[in-house]
């Protein structure tokens, strides 16, 4: 046997070890029962905003701290504490993607993904994150 | 279309632009079968060149029409319409041209045909030309497809640019259009996306898809010799073209790591987004095959990987397209790409490419002719009864398996082991750890497609997650970089080899520790989730990377005799080891501002504090943040966007704030994402950025600067306290100092006239400046007469209105002035230390490249 073939078996056993690994680690998109029903593990949420509830934001006390309201996909509605900035223009979003675990009856966010209507975007870069 | 002419329409450009599409489509499609028939029959090829021609004239006959129509602003086309507008700087029409994809499309065409016509003139006809010329000419008829718009079957082919706006499904129902026949004369276009109103944004874009463009070189030589069973001799002809693809894909692609550490507020040069990800694996890719290659012509073999290579950098730069133009990453990126609803072809043109590969590596016709028909058959099936992703799965893994054999039974194959001290042994395995390292970054961004396969809900990775899975392969190329240099091709003597490696390894690990002892374990590293073995991959990068400087330095200077003409390699080397070094410790060692500022009060407010990263700036005030005092002055609006200043000062020597350098972070009011989005402020200097955008502001600008509205003030509040209690004012601390009487307590119970009782306040500001306030509390023949006290400077307004004798308080009423409530910025700032380590490593990687690409034309037409 070739030496260039116990490289190449190495190279798929680490593509293959990749491809588990990584899989049993990838956080999952999910709704807020499957986050409640698994505290330890981390989430990515979708769902949208409930205009209904009170947002707090208060950057005097901690500007990396805002509470809302998510609805999610199932309907089912949390409060979330996201610890970082409130974004900008945060009310138009029409979808949110919160990523983060659930802790009592609160959902803790340290990133959010927002998508915005926006009917002429194309092609190009759209980024926003925060 | 109706054939009916609106008043203001001017049909004739449409007309022509469509005539051009037409006719570049069917000129790619004669070119591609003139071709095709001119390997069996050599007098086809006069009218494959013209075919070609014609192409690429239509083409730029095509581009020609869109410029004219974007110069002169025929907003009744769509295109014109929705990507430029007349308020627009015309320096920007370029950008204009391909922010769309049709146009993207078109810069890409016109690349290859660029390309492909000086290719047309350097081979020659009876042998590459052909092969080679087949295959562009293929990629040519689908990539002209795609600008058809036309319908087959209730199937879109295409994306038409000279759409007119009224027949487009879009915009056919604007208010304007609706009305009978007419275009109004003032119409004006929706404008360009003001994220790309940015220089880099004019050349980025046409760098990285001449990059595309030319990884086509490689994948045409390499099908071109499968095609015809002659495996080594493209690869000489091939070799200059393949370094020129790294060369300018690698440009292309920092240089929107540049634009994105400018305009974008990724807090970073690189996010390992889907976008950025699908640039970087062909780069790869192609730089596997390019040493492959190198490896080929000194010593010959490594076949199969060098065709596997080149042929792999272009389906993954089509894969790519794929990935970001069909509306896939939709749900699991911030990047919404329109779906213009060409997924299906562009997952066709991929497979198409994929099958053309293995069907030209059997060998056997019966062997041939059966992937072929079960392979259409799967096709037809699929299109019938559905399936499709099952069967897609069966075919990719059935070409798998077909790939394998024909590599087993056809390929040809090296007979002699290479030596473990040998160049090629070590350099082949460089080649696949960026083989490797390319699959496992293409498999997390393929993660949506995985889900769209399987029906899995998997989301895509953290930046941390490839950050940590692409460490051991940087390490371990950076070591295959600095030791390969020393060994020679064939075989090396190793006590030579080790001798000389010795003293760049030896240097690395005293330099290398050096650092990386004081970067990483005497100094916190506060990057979040950082554990010891990080710390421990840190310091193993940082030493390798400075090995292969070292070596590959030692290389130049002692090898070489600092001959720049021959050190191509060697530069180029050193280049990407500084970009590799650089990015580690500036994003490594990055130091959040705010945090710093926050560390005095961190126990008060317990460890949720930690992650803190903003910090809140109130307009006039100042505040410390890291080792500056900054003073958030003013906003003010120009067109779309908010400029924000932000004023940096430094204590000097006499602990007084100098004034060091003022920032002027944007938030963009960007219409076309529907979301603002902030652009970053960097201050540049020569070891260290400082770099700062916006997270939150208030966007209106207030326009009322009356003086009579900023002097009023607002309502009054009362506090209640006793001496030496606290006031919270909005910018200071009011602290009752004291009271002091004109009367003793005596003196005023036996003589009632007069009693006059002062509160002497003190009135702390943030920056520690302090101003007093006297409020009186007079009583006059038994009537309490309060006389107030203003405190100009701090807009606050003081009344000393009750005494209770009961419990000894005093009771104060305070109104702050409207213009007190003033406006706020919520900011982020880092430190990006020595990332102009990266940026010159990218200029000395890219210098090196070029002399490389210039050494090995050179070498070629002495050869030739």
């Amino acid at each position: 046997m070739k030496k260039l073939h116990i490289v190449g078996i190495v190279v798929i056993a680490i593509a293959i070890g990749v491809i588990f690994v990584s899989l049993k680690n990838t956080s999952t998109y999910a709704d807020f029962t499957q986050a409640i029903s698994n505290p330890e593990k981390e989430y990515h949420v979708v769902g949208k905003l409930d205009k209904n509830q009170p947002q707090i934001y208060d950057p005097k006390i901690n500007a990396d701290q805002f509470i809302f309201t998510l609805i999610d996909n199932k309907g089912i509605s949390k409060q979330v504490v996201l610890h970082k900035s409130k974004p900008q223009d945060f009310e138009k979003s029409e979808q949110i993607v919160l990523i983060g675990k659930m802790d009592g009856n609160e959902f803790h966010a340290n990133d959010i993904l927002m998508k915005c209507p926006s009917k002429y975007n194309d092609g190009k870069a759209q980024a926003q994150l925060n | 279309m109706n054939g009916v002419q609106y008043i203001q329409e001017r049909l004739w450009a449409g007309n022509l632009g469509n005539a051009f599409v037409v006719l570049s489509f069917v000129g790619a499609l004669l070119s591609f079968f003139a071709y095709y028939l001119s390997s069996k029959n050599l007098s086809f090829l006069k009218l494959a060149r013209l075919a070609f021609n014609i192409h690429g004239f239509a083409v730029i006959g095509i581009i020609g029409t869109m410029f004219w129509m974007l110069l002169n602003h025929y907003f009744e086309y769509q295109y014109v319409y929705q990507h430029s507008n007349t308020s627009m700087d015309m320096k920007y029409i370029l950008s204009c041209f391909w922010e769309g994809q049709e146009g993207s499309f078109l810069l890409w065409t016109f690349w290859n045909i660029a390309l492909g016509t000086i290719l047309k003139r350097q081979l020659k006809p009876g042998e590459w030309e052909i092969p080679v010329m087949t295959v562009f000419a293929l990629v040519q008829v689908f990539l002209a497809s795609m600008l058809l718009g036309v319908y087959v079957f209730d199937y879109k082919i295409g994306s038409n640019p000279f759409l007119l706006l009224r027949d487009h499904a879009d915009f056919s129902n604007l208010p304007f259009l609706r009305k009978e026949g007419m275009v109004p004369a003032t119409l004006d276009g929706k404008g360009l996306n003001p994220l790309l109103m940015n220089y880099w944004m004019t050349i980025h874009p046409p760098t990285l898809f001449l990059g595309f463009s030319s990884t086509l070189i490689p994948f045409a030589f390499a099908i071109g010799a499968l095609w015809n069973k002659k495996y080594n001799e493209w690869q000489k002809i091939a070799l200059p073209w393949t370094y020129f693809c790294i060369l300018i894909l690698g440009i292309g692609i920092l240089m929107g790591g540049a634009w994105a550490y400018e305009a974008l507020s990724f807090g970073g040069f690189w996010a390992w987004d889907p976008v950025e990800n699908s640039s970087l694996v062909p780069w790869l890719i192609v730089v596997g095959a390019g040493h492959t290659m190198i490896i080929n012509k000194n010593k010959g073999g490594s076949l199969f990987t060098t065709h596997f290579l080149a042929i792999g950098g272009f389906l993954l730069v089509l894969y790519s397209t794929f990935l970001t133009r069909s509306g896939v990453l939709g749900n699991a990126s911030v990047h919404a790409f329109t779906d213009l609803g060409m997924t299906g072809q562009l997952v066709l043109y991929v497979l198409t490419f994929i099958f053309i590969t293995v069907m030209l590596l059997i060998n056997d016709k019966l062997f041939r002719v059966s992937y072929i028909m079960v392979s259409l058959l799967i096709l037809f099936f699929g299109i019938l009864y559905g399936y499709k992703r099952a069967l897609l799965m069966l075919w990719l893994g059935g070409s798998g398996i077909v790939t394998f054999i024909s590599y087993y039974k056809y390929f040809p194959k090296e007979k002699d082991e290479e030596d473990l001290y040998s160049r090629e042994f070590w350099m082949f395995l460089g080649s696949l750890v960026f083989l490797l390292s390319g699959l496992i970054i293409t498999y997390f961004t393929s993660i949506p497609v995985i889900n769209k396969l399987f029906n899995t809900e998997f989301a895509p990775p953290k930046v941390a997650v490839y950050n940590s899975w692409m460490m051991p392969f940087a390490i371990l190329i950076m070591i295959l970089i600095g030791a390969s240099q020393f060994l020679k091709y064939k075989k090396t003597d190793p006590k030579k080899f080790f001798k000389r490696i010795s003293y760049s390894f030896l240097l690395s690990i005293l330099f290398g520790l050096a650092c990386s002892i004081p970067l990483y374990f005497l100094t916190k590293t506060e990057a979040k989730g950082i554990g010891t073995w990080d710390l421990v991959g840190f310091s193993a990068l940082l030493v390798s990377g400075l090995f292969a400087v070292f070596a590959n330095l030692d290389y130049y200077l002692m090898v070489l005799k600092g001959k720049v003409s021959k050190s191509g390699a060697a530069i180029a080397h050193i280049g990407f080891a500084m970009v590799l070094i650089g990015a580690l410790i500036s994003t490594s060692k990055k130091v959040t501002l705010a945090k710093n500022m926050a560390d005095k009060k961190l126990e008060a407010l317990g460890k949720d504090f930690d992650d803190k990263e903003s910090v809140l700036l109130t307009q006039g005030d100042t505040v410390a943040m890291g080792p500056y005092l900054i003073v958030y002055k003013e906003k003010r609006r120009e067109g779309i966007d908010i400029f924000y200043t932000v004023d940096y000062l430094k204590l000097d020597k006499n602990k007084k704030p100098e004034f060091e350098f003022t920032l002027v972070p944007i938030v963009k009011n960007n219409p076309r994402m529907g979301q603002s989005s902030a652009e970053p402020a960097t201050k540049h200097y020569l070891s260290r950025d400082i770099y700062s955008h916006i997270t939150f502001a208030n966007m209106s600008i207030d326009t009322d600067t009356s003086s009579k509205k900023k002097n009023a003030f607002g309502e009054a509040k009362n506090y209640v306290g006793h001496v030496g209690d606290t006031i919270f004012a909005s910018n200071a601390l009011v602290i009752i100092d004291s009271l002091r009487s004109n009367l003793t307590k005596s003196q005023y119970e036996k003589n009632d006239s007069l009693l006059e009782v002062t509160a002497v306040l003190k009135c702390k500001t943030t920056d520690e400046k302090i101003f007093f306030a006297y409020p009186k509390f007079i009583i006059k023949k038994n009537v309490v007469i309060p006389q107030e006290d203003v405190v100009d400077e701090l807009g606050l307004k003081l009344v000393f209105w009750k005494i209770n004798p009961d419990d000894g308080t005093i009771e104060i009423t305070m109104s702050e002035k409207l213009s007190n409530n003033k406006d706020f910025i919520v900011m982020k700032a880092f430190v990006f230390p020595y990332i102009n380590v990266l940026w010159l490593g990218c200029l000395i990687m890219a210098f090196g490249t070029g002399i490389a690409v210039i050494e090995r034309i050179r070498k070629f037409k002495l050869q030739s």
